[in-house]
């Protein structure tokens, strides 16, 4: 088990423990997302990169000419609205990315990409609010 | 042993091909066209396996100046193999470079060679290569932005239907007060 100390007061997460843990789905150099493991998983210059849906915070689409645009926004510290307990600012040298932006010819794939992510976003936080009150 | 491996992406081109190791260096082949790209074994510095979208990279690292070929679609059993060959007709050993799939969103930037690299507890999640950002602009005392040139060129109306999502832009929060030497 990857176990990782980053002070207390938020949850530990991890979308992969190795590389064998991607989907095959990457290999199209495409966001994808995997509803599994809670991640969506960004192409960036030819990396699969993955992002746990805990890190992210919304996602908007704009159209603007033959291009949808897609902006995964995540959660980072001087944002009011970032809930302090899923991320660790206890590290004060850390960066965080805050937003990724894409194009596409394909308005519709955008689209479902991002219900998908809304979709995800909306159980995990489901969950959470359960088991609070299950805790009460 | 075989030295042939097939569906393999030169660079970031969409085109597969096949690429033979031989003691003179290594050469790939377009599947369905011409185009061929050859590595000298005299050339060769070092190489590096790691894992990236399309499975696995062959990076080689050229003694001339800091300039690389990658290969990607290596399969992970694949590894051991090319381990020997590169190691029987360079005489170099295959470095596993560690990549980062944690699924955090916040690390370290380091500038490395001609890439900014995004690191994840101390191993690499992805790398931008600075020649693709065409505008990079700071927000308050926190907020870096980068915007990335479009692979296309774009103005020529070379209207291509990309198969890949572009990435075009990515704002990091970089803590205002910290300053970092180096």
């Amino acid at each position: 088990g990857e176990l990782e100390e980053r002070g207390k007061g938020w949850k530990r997460f991890v979308s992969y423990k190795g590389e064998a843990g991607l989907p095959r789905e990457v290999e199209g150099l495409r966001i994808f997302v995997d509803r599994k493991s809670q991640t969506v998983i960004l192409p960036i210059n030819g990396f699969a990169v993955p992002f746990h849906i805990n890190t992210l915070k919304n996602v908007s689409k704009s159209d603007e000419g033959e291009f949808t645009y897609l902006r995964i926004n995540f959660q980072t510290p001087g944002q009011l609205a970032g809930k302090k307990e899923d991320t660790p600012f206890e590290d004060p040298d850390a960066t965080f990315i805050r937003s990724v932006s894409y194009r596409s010819t394909d308005g519709h794939r955008f689209d479902a990409i991002s219900k998908q992510i809304t979709e995800l976003k909306k159980e995990v936080n489901k969950r959470e609010q359960e088991k609070k009150e299950m805790a009460d | 042993m075989t030295t042939q491996f097939e569906n393999i992406y030169y660079g970031a081109g969409t085109d597969v091909g096949k690429i033979r190791f031989a003691s003179s260096g290594m050469g790939w082949k377009q599947l369905e066209g011409d185009k061929t790209v050859t590595v000298s074994a005299a050339d060769i510095k070092w190489i590096q396996w790691l894992r990236v979208a399309r499975n696995f990279q062959l990076r080689i690292i050229l003694k001339e100046g800091r300039r690389r070929e990658t290969f990607d679609g290596f399969l992970r059993d694949d590894h051991d193999r090319i381990a020997a060959l590169v190691k029987q007709h360079f005489s170099v050993t295959l470095e596993a470079k560690e990549i980062s799939h944690k699924g955090w969103n916040w690390g370290a930037t380091d500038v490395q060679g001609d890439d900014l690299a995004f690191l994840v507890s101390n191993r690499t999640a992805f790398e931008l290569p600075l020649a693709n950002i065409a505008n990079s602009n700071i927000a308050g005392k926190t907020e870096v932005s980068l915007e990335f040139a479009n692979a296309d060129g774009g103005a020529n109306g070379k209207k291509k239907a990309r198969a890949v999502d572009e990435l075009v832009e990515m704002r990091f929060y970089v803590p205002g007060t910290h300053t970092r030497d180096g």
